[in-house]
C-alpha cells in the first residue's frame, strides 16, 4: 500500500518529464546529431533551454561536455578500450561540473542523465559501457584541480 | 524562466542550497599537501548497489568537498595530514539493469523517470533493490570475491612502503559489505599491515558490524535499510536522521538512502564528518611503515 502510494508520488512528480521528452522507444542509440557536435540534437536543445543566458554559460558548457562523453560511451559500448577512454572523459566532465556548481552538481547530473538515457536501449548501452570498465581504476583529480578538467 | 530550468532550480532548492549562477569558487589545495614530510592518508569511497560509476565519482567528490569544508575546524593532528581521495568501485551495472527492468515492468517507469528516481521512495520501497541487496547479505559467498581482493590489494598498496599511507574507508550501502570483507581479507593475508592503519566509517549500512570497531551512520528515514532490517534483524540500528530535510519529498532523494543526501542533510552530514575526524585522529597515532 505504502509502496504503491510512494510509487505514485514518484511517477506523478516526474510525469511532466515523460510527456515533454516523449522519445520514440524504438529510436536508435545514436539519435539525430545534425550539427555533428557529438551531442544529440534533442539534448542540445534541452541544454540550451535549461541553461540559457550569460550567467549559465559556464554551466551550459560543462553539461554539454558531460553529454558528449556519455553519447560517445553509448556509441562505443561494445569496445573495452574505447569505453575506458570515454569513462575517463566522463570523470573529467563530472569534475568540471563539480568545479562549476559545487552545491548543485548532483541535481544537475540526475536531470541531464535522465535526458540522455531516455530510452531502454540507451540505458542499456550506458550500463554496458560501465560493465566494460568494471575493474578499471580511473585516476581522480583532486578538488583543487577540478576546474582544469573543463574544456574551453 | 523555462519549465526545465524551473525544475532544476526546484531540485536545487530541495537540496537546501541557493541558486548560484556564477562559477563555483576554486577549492584551495590542502596546505599539508605542500609539505613533503607530512603524513598522507588515503580516503576511499566505496559505492553502493544503486550507484553507477558516474554517481560514484560524484559521491566521492561530495565527500571530498564536505570534508575539505570542515577540515579547517578539525583537530590539529588531522589538519597536519595530507588527505588524498580515491574510489574503490563496486561494479553495479548488472544490478542496475535488474532494477531498470523491474522498474519498467513492476512500477511502469519510463527510462527517464527510472533514472530520476533511482534513489527515490518508489524503488526503495518496491522490494526491487532490497531483493538484490539481501542476496549477498544472507550468503557471504555471493559477494564478488574478485572485487573484495581488488579492494584489499588497493588498501595494501597504499599502506606499504614507499607510499606509507593510512587508509580511511567510507562505504555507502552495499559498499559496507565489501569494505568489511576486504578489511578481513587484508588482515587475513600476509604480510599483515600494522594494527590500526585502516579504519572504516560506514554510511547507510545493511551490515550487522563495522570491522575494526569502525563507526557508522544509518538514518531512521532510510527506507531501503529499514526494509532490510525488517527481514534481517541483526542489521545495525539507525543512529542518525535527515532532520526535516525537504530532500525527503524530492523524487530523486525520497528513499532517504542517497549518499549525497546523507552528506547534505543535518545532522547526518555533521555526524559523518565528525566520525571521519575521530577515525583520522586514531589513524594519526599509528605509523604504517
Amino acid at each position: 500500500m505504502i509502496s504503491g502510494v510512494l510509487s505514485g508520488l514518484l511517477l506523478s512528480c516526474s510525469g511532466e518529464n515523460s510527456t515533454s521528452t516523449s522519445p520514440n522507444q524504438t529510436e536508435s542509440i545514436a539519435g539525430v546529431d545534425a550539427d555533428a557536435n557529438g551531442v544529440r540534437d534533442d539534448v542540445d536543445r534541452y541544454i540550451d533551454t535549461t541553461y540559457a543566458g550569460q550567467a549559465s554559460a559556464d554551466l551550459n558548457k560543462a553539461v554539454r561536455q558531460y553529454a558528449k562523453a556519455v553519447q560517445s560511451s553509448l556509441l562505443d559500448a561494445d569496445s573495452h578500450t574505447l569505453s575506458l577512454t570515454h569513462a575517463t572523459e566522463r570523470f573529467r566532465a563530472l569534475e568540471c561540473l563539480m568545479a562549476r556548481r559545487p552545491d548543485e552538481f548532483h541535481a544537475i547530473f540526475v536531470d541531464i542523465r535522465a535526458q540522455l538515457l531516455n530510452t531502454p536501449s540507451r540505458s542499456e548501452a550506458y550500463l554496458n559501457a560501465d560493465d566494460q570498465v568494471k575493474t578499471a581504476n580511473i585516476p581522480l583529480l583532486p578538488a583543487d584541480q577540478w576546474v582544469t578538467a573543463c574544456q574551453s | 524562466m523555462s519549465t526545465n530550468r524551473y525544475r532544476v532550480l526546484l531540485l536545487s532548492v530541495l537540496l537546501g542550497v541557493a541558486w548560484l549562477p556564477e562559477a563555483g569558487a576554486q577549492v584551495p589545495a590542502q596546505s599539508a599537501c605542500h609539505n613533503a614530510a607530512a603524513s598522507r592518508t588515503a580516503i576511499y569511497f566505496v559505492n553502493g548497489v544503486t550507484t553507477t560509476r558516474d554517481e560514484a565519482r560524484l559521491n566521492g567528490g561530495k565527500l571530498e568537498l564536505e570534508f575539505l569544508s570542515k577540515l579547517p575546524t578539525m583537530a590539529p593532528a588531522v589538519q597536519a595530514m595530507c588527505h588524498l581521495f580515491f574510489l574503490n568501485i563496486n561494479p553495479t551495472s548488472g544490478a542496475v539493469k535488474d532494477f531498470l527492468e523491474a522498474g519498467q515492468q513492476r512500477l511502469g517507469l519510463t527510462s527517464t523517470t527510472f533514472w530520476q528516481g533511482l534513489e527515490g521512495a518508489g524503488l526503495a520501497t518496491s522490494g526491487v533493490i532490497a531483493q538484490v541487496l539481501q542476496r549477498p547479505i544472507s550468503n557471504a559467498n555471493q559477494i564478488d570475491d574478485e572485487t573484495i581482493q581488488r579492494h584489499a590489494t588497493a588498501f595494501r598498496e597504499q599502506i606499504a612502503s614507499p607510499t606509507c599511507r593510512r587508509v580511511l574507508v567510507v562505504p555507502h550501502s552495499q559498499g559496507n559489505l565489501y569494505s568489511n570483507a576486504s578489511y578481513n581479507r587484508l588482515l587475513g593475508q600476509a604480510p599483515t599491515p600494522p594494527t590500526g592503519t585502516v579504519k572504516i566509517v560506514g554510511v547507510a549500512t545493511p551490515a550487522d558490524v563495522v570491522q575494526g570497531n569502525g563507526l557508522y551512520r544509518t538514518s531512521s528515514t532510510d527506507l531501503l535499510i529499514s526494509g532490510i532490517r525488517l527481514v534481517l534483524r541483526t542489521t545495525l540500528p539507525a543512529n542518525t536522521n535527515w532532520g526535516i530535510s525537504p530532500l525527503l519529498l524530492s523524487p530523486a532523494y525520497s528513499g532517504g538512502h542517497s549518499f549525497i543526501g546523507y552528506l547534505t542533510a543535518e545532522p547526518s552530514r555533521t555526524q559523518i564528518l565528525t566520525d571521519m575526524e575521530f577515525s583520522l585522529i586514531a589513524l594519526a597515532s599509528v605509523n604504517p611503515c
